[in-house]
């Protein structure tokens, strides 16, 4: 069915701290996202933008102190209905001071056990993750087959040996690698990066999760192999209709597999709604860093006309110096001139502005 | 388009991989023929793109052009002098007519040297300066490259990705150079910062009539700042030429699927299983395959459509760079 | 439970911290007690040459024998034939000062020359010196002494030659693997771009911007080794000899006092020896890790 959440994130706040600044470096900020069952959500950012540290606080795996700070992440399954960061707020006390958090006390030893508690549970098994270098993700020393049979072993109802071997045989046909019998027995570093990827993917599905988290899957490969691997997760999207997190700085392959997408910048969401929409190049409404991301990258029009790429002034936003108001603000070009001081000064929620789209600008409610 | 500056001719570049412990001495060493006969030439104000994926050898190309890396045969003409057997004492003074903006971005700078010292090291190279002219020429760059003074003071970590390449570039120019060597100039950029990189050095080559050799994987940049592109595969240049041609209609099997992938990663509608032109998965991509004649040949889908003809895998009939229209040359028995 | 606060709105760069607030606390105190114990040792040095002691070394007060500290004109008290301890003391260090600073100028100066030489060029110039330098490590170092001590007489500063030469090895093997991991790094090349000559790379890039650090913390090191060595051979009787005061043989002499249960003669200059030594180790150890500290960014 659709329409169920299954992922549900509010107002999610990750920081560290930065001993020599003496400062937070404010990773995830006041992130609100969901996702529904069989849906796939495609978290589009620039580096500093918060995307995987996203990723990576839903799977609590977040050491750096003081981590995972405030938010609710509700998980909700066939058979589980949780909220991932219960009872955080027994670890950690916040103090503001204007709206902004400028103390943290986090017992972070404690949480991180009450986390591996939760956690244990649903990583692997309810939620699987997929990261941007497969190479660094399997271990080297240890044939692909093995990895993913004893992944299965570990994580779904399959005990016997020889059934998971079947079961992950199975997985790489799935994956179409070539040769998959062959394969089974190679090691990575026999394999190719594409390759290596597709054994990760066949990891991450053996143990039919609920939520897949893909982290950057085509990042670092080859050309030709992500093309590859973007048929690959399409094809398998239509197959098993596997819900999808989809993270990536790579705004075709985010177009190509997403129903709906979120632009994130300086750790929060700018800009929600259905992927087709908000990616596409000629759609109007939309965030100014939205439109402007779009532009700078060079299209057929920008070929043919041999056009300069219309650049965004500045720099990335650095999350250690999250400024007051909106975070855009220092490079948008669309600031006009009567709420220049609305914009400088006070950062604007994530509103809808037209159902299924949400928009973090003053531009469009006033 | 004025007079050539940079010829390079059957230039080879051969790294020895040794095997095993005693390699040398049972004469088991590999040698990997990273640039394996190499010809093509650039002129004034012109941007010749390089493309080609890991392992094709278009860095090493750069590197040998430049001198950081002896070639292993060939030559490199550079303003009518034959450069590729120079010593190291011999090539410096040329030094300053010919610069690479470097790749990696962190490794290039030395983490340890202030921004301003970086730059007046530059300067400084190769003319004798005081120090008024020195501040002078530093503020003239960072005009030119759009860095902020305050930059001066810091140190290469505190810069941002697209800093750091912005200084790799003020650097090339301090030394005065007007043929560049770019190097992956947009990896590890944000996709915005990479759009403001590409347009500085569009202005620049505008500007300070500058010639680029624009070394790249990402095919949409090279479109747009190259006039001629070079697509290299295993070390050798497959076919070459005007790039509004090439990315229109590529005549080698290999730029075929190459232009082709990147068409389907960014159309919105899902693609069929293998057809043709989408080779089967690809194995190992480097020298590890043992080849015979064309190196394209194990994962050509002509080959395979055509029953595997024997002319491509006989390595007396290697398929080399040939004309096959106007400023179009093609390395392929049966071109598109 | 932790705390972590954010002082202010306004983060400053890296570039503009001090290099106090750079630093571990525990490092500041290490590096402020060794450059203590430095000022200390200058100090000394520069009393003992001008001689301005409290009182004349080699004055026997016949009277006060064995005084403990705090008697009335002796700070430190005195030793077995009533000579002030303080002021040998302090005259002590000129056993260690020079001699020192010799053995570390040796080691140094031919480490890094050679060093430099084997790690740049590689090839058999580095086989060459690699296998020098083996040799020279495979030495004992105090049979080497010995046999110098043996050969000339027993100089203080012939002794620290020999040291300063037995210690070229170990610094020709940090620098030179300094150098060969360095040389591989694109900014080398980069340099090498823009038209550098070797020898600026190598003395700019390479030793004073990358290697400085280690040269320093060595040369602390090879202080506390020199003062180390000297001891022992003090102990041995072939260090600086009576009535010339060195530490090590003020050890030595006040030893065969212990069994009277007159420990003070020989535990003020063991005092000594360990404050300094352990300064020079702890600023050693504080500067290294401050100056090549991991940047946190």
């Amino acid at each position: 069915m659709r329409g169920i959440p299954i992922l549900e994130i509010e107002s999610l706040r990750t920081y560290f701290y930065a001993k020599s600044k003496q400062a937070f470096i404010r990773a995830v900020d006041d992130v609100n996202l969901h996702i529904n069952r069989g849906e796939t959500l495609g978290l589009v950012g620039e580096s500093g933008s918060g995307k995987s540290i996203t990723a990576l606080s839903i799977m609590g795996l977040i050491t750096a102190e003081p981590g995972v700070i405030s938010g609710k992440i509700g998980f909700q399954t066939d058979s589980i209905e949780t909220n991932l960061l219960q009872d955080l707020d027994d670890y950690v006390q916040l103090t503001s001071s204007d709206g902004r958090v400028m103390e943290v006390r986090k017992d972070c030893t404690g949480w991180q056990k009450h986390v591996e508690g939760i956690m244990t549970k649903i990583r692997g098994k309810e939620i699987s993750v997929i990261f941007q270098n497969p190479r660094s993700s399997l271990n080297p020393f240890i044939p692909i087959g093995k990895q993913i049979t004893e992944a299965i072993l570990l994580n779904s109802r399959i005990n016997n040996r020889r059934e998971a071997r079947e079961r992950a045989l199975y997985w790489l046909e799935q994956v179409k690698i070539d040769s998959p019998r062959l394969r089974f027995d190679s090691f990575p570093y026999g394999l190719s990066g594409g390759m290596c990827q597709r054994a990760m993917v066949a990891m991450a599905l053996a143990s039919e999760p609920s939520l897949l988290i893909a982290d950057e899957p085509t990042t670092g490969l080859d050309a030709t192999i992500q093309s590859k691997i973007v048929d690959l997760l399409q094809q398998l999207k239509s197959a098993l209709n596997v819900t999808t997190m989809l993270i990536s700085h790579d705004i075709e392959v985010i177009k190509r597999l997403s129903d709906s997408a979120a632009v994130m910048y300086g750790g929060t969401v700018m800009e929600y709604g259905p992927a087709r929409d908000i990616l596409l190049v000629d759609r109007e409404s939309k965030h100014p860093y939205t439109e402007a991301l779009l532009a700078s990258i060079p299209s057929e029009k920008h070929i043919k006309e041999k056009a300069y790429l219309q650049a965004i002034e500045g720099d990335v936003l650095d999350t250690i110096n999250t400024p007051d108001g909106c975070r855009f603000y220092a490079r948008c070009n669309r600031v006009p001139e009567g709420i220049r001081e609305k914009c400088q000064y006070h950062e604007p929620d994530l509103r809808e502005i037209s159902p299924g789209h949400c928009v973090r600008c003053w531009l469009y409610f006033d | 388009m004025g007079k050539t500056i940079l010829e390079v001719a059957n230039l080879k570049k051969h790294f020895v991989q040794p095997r095993g412990l005693f390699s040398a001495l049972r004469g088991q060493e590999r040698i990997i023929p990273a640039v394996d006969d190499v010809s093509f030439y650039l002129r004034e104000h012109e941007t010749l793109g390089l493309v080609g994926e890991s392992g094709s050898g278009k860095t090493t190309v750069g590197k040998t052009i430049l001198g950081l890396t002896p070639a292993t045969s060939g030559r490199i003409l550079f303003a009518g002098k034959d450069i590729a057997a120079l010593s190291a004492r011999d090539f410096r003074p040329l030094r300053k007519d010919m610069q690479m903006i470097f790749q990696d971005l962190d490794a290039a700078l030395n983490p340890k040297m202030r921004i301003r010292a970086i730059l007046k090291e530059a300067i400084s190279v190769h003319q004798d300066i005081n120090s008024a002219q020195v501040d002078r020429k530093i503020k003239e760059l960072l005009e030119q490259v759009n860095l902020k003074e305050s930059k001066l003071t810091n140190f290469p970590h505190e810069l941002s990705g697209g800093e750091k390449r912005r200084v790799g570039i003020a650097r090339a120019l301090a030394v005065g150079a007007r043929f560049l060597v770019a190097d992956e100039p947009t990896s590890a950029l944000d996709v915005s910062i990479q759009a403001q990189v590409i347009n500085l050095l569009r202005d620049l080559q505008k500007d300070l009539d500058l010639s680029y050799l624009f070394i790249s994987h990402d095919l949409r940049i090279v479109e747009l700042v190259s006039h001629k592109v070079a697509v290299m595969y295993l070390g050798r240049i497959v076919e070459m030429g005007l790039v509004d041609r090439i990315a229109k209609a590529p005549r080698h099997p290999y730029t075929h699927i190459l232009w082709s992938s990147l068409a389907a990663k960014e159309s919105t509608e899902a693609s069929g299983t293998s057809s043709e032109g989408r080779p089967p998965d690809w194995g190992v991509f480097d020298f590890e395959r043992p080849y015979r004649g064309c190196r394209f040949a194990p994962r050509c889908p002509v080959y395979e459509a055509r029953g595997r003809p024997e002319k491509c895998t006989n390595p007396s009939t290697e398929p080399q760079l040939k004309d096959i229209d106007e400023a179009h040359k093609v390395a392929c028995h049966f071109p598109l | 439970m932790r705390r972590y606060s954010q002082v202010s709105r306004h983060v400053p760069e890296y570039s503009e911290l001090p290099f106090w607030k750079k630093a571990a606390p525990m490092e500041l105190a290490y590096v402020a007690y060794g450059l203590l114990v430095l000022a200390l040792v200058v100090a000394s040095y520069i009393l003992g040459a001008a001689n301005l002691l409290p009182r004349d070394p080699q004055e026997m007060d016949l009277q006060l024998l064995m005084a403990p500290p705090g008697t009335a004109g002796h700070l430190l008290g005195t030793d077995f034939v009533g000579r002030d301890i303080l002021s040998r003391l302090i005259v002590g260090i000129q056993a260690y000062f020079l001699p020192g600073l010799l053995a570390i100028a040796i080691a140094l100066t031919l480490g890094t020359f050679f060093g430099v030489l084997a790690g740049y060029r590689g090839g058999r110039i580095d086989t060459a010196i690699t296998y020098a330098a083996n040799l020279i490590d495979s030495f004992p170092r105090l049979v080497l002494i010995l046999l110098i001590v043996a050969a000339f007489k027993p100089d203080i500063y012939y002794i620290m030659a020999v040291v300063g030469l037995t210690n070229v090895p170990v610094l020709l093997s940090l620098i030179k693997g300094k150098i060969q991991f360095l040389k591989e790094k694109d900014f080398i090349e980069a340099a090498i771009a823009i038209g550098l000559k070797s020898r600026a790379i190598i003395l700019k890039h390479i030793l004073w911007y990358n290697c400085r650090t280690v040269l320093i913390i060595q040369a602390t090191l090879g202080m506390a080794e020199a003062i180390l060595i000297e001891t022992s051979l003090s102990y041995l009787g072939f260090g600086v000899q009576e009535p010339t005061p060195s530490w090590g043989n003020m050890v030595q002499a006040g030893a065969n006092y212990f069994m009277q249960g007159k420990f003070w003669p020989s535990t003020a200059p063991a005092l000594a020896i360990l404050i300094t030594i352990m300064g020079f180790h702890l600023l050693g150890d504080g500067l290294n890790n401050i100056l090549e500290g991991k940047r946190s960014s």
